[in-house]
């Protein structure tokens, strides 16, 4: 009996490792039967690993790639799954809750929340705050005929999220940097 | 000093005794009398063995090919796992490039929402 108790023990040691998850890194499903229903798919899965082999392999000279690798520098994944469909919700909405409930654990907090009934259309971004800074960030968005799940982990620095604007479309969203304090008049 | 008389003499014996002379008439036959009936021949062998000399010279030749081997190996299995590492960096620098492109387009969207001014009905919530 002791014995059974010491291995199982022991296997949990053993396999709590490749279980563990980073701070900041949702469980999103492969969809692996949604890329056949899909008119158009993107699934990227890019570890630690996999991210310090892309960081390398992009190019300084193109500002869009320099920008990309300027903000890849602190992260330690990026998780991407985006569908789109010929009909309205072909996909399982169960699977998108599932990772919407993840974000609702304490840590993480709504920046952006956008709603249209009349569009049928839902975007939220999440933004997991620790020790002050954002170590993880997630976007999840529906539609009827397309969702996205976005799930960056690490070390987000915010400022550099701002230096990608024009870069890839992406808008200012009045992230606030801590300002350095005025000097004071002598 | 030199002494003429007695070396000229020596000569003279040594060329008397060293003087060809025929061999006598019956020389063949006593030979061939004297030869063993059954002659067998006689195996002559050099000193290092065949496997001696395999293992003398055939093992460092063969360490030093196995080490030629190995290190040309060696080589070709890193420029391989070079140029796999390589075409992994750059698929997954264009996978990165994708996922940027899909994030900065859902932002753009969340920054459309959020910038747009609050619809007349409530049909729109934004927070």
């Amino acid at each position: 009996m002791n014995a059974r108790v010491v291995l199982t023990l022991t296997a949990l040691l053993i396999a709590g490792p490749a279980f563990a998850q980073s701070k900041g890194q949702l469980r999103i499903p492969e969809f692996a039967a949604l890329a056949d229903k899909a008119s158009e798919s993107v699934n990227v899965t890019l570890d630690s690993q996999l991210l310090g082999m892309a960081c390398r392999f992009l190019n300084a000279q193109d500002p869009e790639q320099a920008a990309a690798k300027k903000l890849c520098t602190g992260l330690t994944g990026i998780y991407v799954r985006h569908f789109e469909f010929d009909e309205d919700f072909a996909y399982p909405k169960v699977d998108i809750d599932g990772v919407r409930r993840q974000v609702s654990a304490p840590g993480w907090s709504r920046i952006v929340g956008a709603r249209s009934n009349k569009e049928n259309t839902n975007v939220d971004v999440f933004v997991l705050i620790d020790g002050g800074k954002a170590q993880g960030m997630s976007i999840i968005a529906s539609e009827p005929r397309e969702f996205t799940i976005v799930n960056i982990v690490g070390s987000i620095d915010l400022e550099q999220l701002h230096d990608l604007e024009g870069k890839f479309s992406i808008p200012n969203l009045e992230i606030e940097t801590a300002k350095k304090p005025a000097p004071k008049k002598p | 000093m030199k002494l003429p008389n007695s070396n000229e003499h020596f000569e003279d014996e040594l060329r008397r005794a060293l003087r060809p002379v025929d061999a006598p008439e019956d020389f063949t036959e006593r030979l061939m009398r004297a030869l063993p009936a059954d002659a067998k021949p006689v195996l002559i062998s050099s000193n290092i063995a065949p496997r001696a000399r395999a293992r003398q010279f055939g093992i460092p030749a063969a360490l030093a090919a196995s080490l030629l081997v190995a290190v040309m190996l060696g080589k070709h299995v890193a420029v391989e796992r070079e140029q796999i590492a390589e075409q992994q960096g750059r698929e997954a620098s264009l996978k990165l490039m994708q996922a940027l492109r899909v994030t900065s387009q859902k932002l753009d969207i969340a920054y459309q929402a959020v910038q747009s001014p609050p619809p007349a009905a409530a049909e729109e919530n934004r927070s």
